[in-house]
Parts: structure tokens; C-alpha cells; sequence
């Protein structure tokens, strides 16, 4: 009984408090049809666009932190392929090198088995020479010693030999003589 | 003119044919020869006599033994020498001989292109070759 006694109290006041504050029902009723038309008209004709631009840029932004990763992925691979082929490069510099010490060392090792082969050579036509000026200098002079013997055996024989001897050479030089 | 050396030396040569009896010179023959060339008077009888000459000169030095000797030489040897040689050359060979000191001792004897010497200085030049 209480109850319904301050239910019905309660609602007195509320009809009071509307009449003080002057809040018609009816016209309640036609603002919040008119902002909800509003609100419509927002919606759709402000808000959606701009939602619309934003999510379009949300996508071009992603697009281009996407194609910025990718873009990054292709440079670390790239940096990775210019490193390798700057290590194949540097491996092939050093191969080069390598190969032109080794060449250089190869070029002067033979220059200088060249040079050696020609001082041996050199020294053995040295040699050659100086034996075969020895030899013609050892025949020239047994030529001149059987020169000077004959003509000292000449001389010798020219005033030795006396008549008898000379008509007995030519005896036996005849007999050979006639022989033939 | 080579035609004319050529025609007189061929006519020399018939003629030196012809001064030959058994294969040496004969003296007849070759006065024969003369006068068929003074006779008949051949182009170019100089050239004609002097290649006779030559020939005649050249076949008597064949028959002719020069020897030369440094020392004494007996006759015999000499005799000798020109009876090996004539056997030799199948002709006879007269010897003359003539004295060379140049020899030492030896002999040396040319008949013709041919020579044959034993004599010290040519084994002692042999000796100097070697």
C-alpha cells in the first residue's frame, strides 16, 4: 500500500517537474525525428565519404609500408649479392695477383736459366776458342820446329855428305827409281 | 780467226802423224813434212809450223829422260835408267843429265809430264809436310 502510494507520488512529481520545465511529449517526439534525419543525412552523406577516403588512405599507407619492407627485403638482398659478388671480386683480385707472382716468378726463374745456359755456353765457346787456339798454336809450332829441323838437317847433310856418299845415294836411288 | 787457229792445227797434227815411224819421231819424216808445208804453202804456214813444233817437241820429250843429280853419277846408272824406262814406255829413251847441288844427294828424272825423284831433299820436304 506504501507502495503504490509512492509510486503514485512519484509520478505526480514527474508530471510536475515536466509542466515546470515545459517538456511537451509531442514536440519531444518531432526533435528526435529530426535529428535522427540529421544523423541519416551525416551519415550518409559526410561521414561515409570520409570514412571511405580514410580507409583508402589506411591502405595506401599499408601499400607503401608493404612496398617499403619489400623494398628493404630487396636491398638487404641486394647488399647481400653486392657483398657476395665484392667477395668474389676480392677472390678473384687475389687469384690475378696470385697468378702474376707466380708468372713473374716462372718469367725470372727462366730468365735466369736463360742467362745461366748462355754464360755456360759462352763459357764453353771460351774454351772451345782457347783450345783450338792452343791446338794451332801447338801445330804451328811443330810445323816451324820441322821447318827449322829440316832446314838445319839440310845444311847439315849439304856439307857432310861427301862424294862417295852422294854416288852411293844415287845408286840405291836409281835401283829404287828403275824398280818403279 | 778461231776457224784458221783451228784448220792449222788440224794440219799440224796430220803432219805429226805422219813423222811418226813405229811410234817415234823419224827424222826423214818429219823433213817430208816440212817441205809438203813449204811446198804447197798452207793458210797460216807460221801457225801451222809452230803447232808442229809443239807436238814434235812434246812427243821427243817423251822419249827423253832428264835426270837431274846432286853428287856423282856412273854412265852405267845413267845406262841403266834408260833401259828401265825404255821397258817401261815401250819406246827408247835417251838420258841427259845435269847436275843439281838443290837435291843434297839423289835423283830426280823427268820424262815428259812424268817425274820421279829419290833424293834427300824431297824426303826431307815430306818429312816437313807431315
Amino acid at each position: 500500500m506504501n507502495l503504490l502510494l509512492a509510486a503514485a507520488d512519484s509520478t505526480d512529481k514527474l508530471h510536475a517537474l515536466q509542466s515546470q520545465f515545459g517538456i511537451e511529449g509531442k514536440y519531444l517526439l518531432m526533435q528526435i525525428i529530426s535529428f535522427s534525419i540529421l544523423a541519416f543525412v551525416l551519415y550518409r552523406f559526410f561521414f561515409k565519404p570520409v570514412l571511405v577516403t580514410v580507409e583508402e588512405r589506411n591502405q595506401k599507407i599499408s601499400d607503401g609500408l608493404r612496398h617499403a619492407e619489400e623494398m628493404q627485403a630487396k636491398l638487404a638482398i641486394a647488399q647481400q649479392e653486392s657483398a657476395q659478388v665484392v667477395k668474389s671480386a676480392q677472390v678473384e683480385a687475389s687469384k690475378i695477383v696470385e697468378d702474376a707472382r707466380k708468372t713473374a716468378k716462372e718469367f725470372l726463374d727462366r730468365q735466369m736459366q736463360d742467362a745461366t745456359q748462355r754464360a755456360s755456353d759462352a763459357l764453353v765457346k771460351a774454351q772451345h776458342a782457347i783450345e783450338l787456339e792452343h791446338r794451332k798454336m801447338l801445330a804451328e809450332a811443330r810445323t816451324e820446329i820441322a821447318r827449322l829441323v829440316v832446314v838445319t838437317a839440310e845444311r847439315v847433310l849439304a856439307k857432310q855428305l861427301s862424294e862417295s856418299d852422294r854416288a852411293a845415294y844415287n845408286q840405291a836411288a836409281a835401283c829404287e827409281l828403275t824398280v818403279v | 780467226m778461231a776457224a784458221h787457229h783451228k784448220k792449222a792445227q788440224q794440219l799440224a797434227r796430220q803432219l805429226f802423224k805422219l813423222s811418226l815411224v813405229n811410234g817415234t819421231v823419224s827424222a826423214g819424216q818429219v823433213a817430208g813434212a816440212l817441205a809438203y808445208v813449204e811446198k804447197h804453202r798452207p793458210a797460216n804456214p807460221v801457225l801451222v809450223l809452230k803447232n808442229y813444233q809443239r807436238l814434235i817437241a812434246r812427243e821427243l820429250a817423251k822419249s827423253r829422260a832428264l835426270v837431274d843429280h846432286a853428287g856423282p853419277v856412273a854412265e852405267s846408272i845413267l845406262a841403266s835408267i834408260a833401259g828401265a824406262f825404255s821397258q817401261k814406255y815401250k819406246r827408247i829413251i835417251t838420258v841427259s843429265a845435269r847436275h843439281d847441288a838443290r837435291l843434297i844427294a839423289g835423283l830426280r828424272i823427268r820424262i815428259g809430264d812424268d817425274v820421279y825423284e829419290s833424293s834427300i831433299a824431297s824426303q826431307l820436304a815430306t818429312l816437313s809436310a807431315v
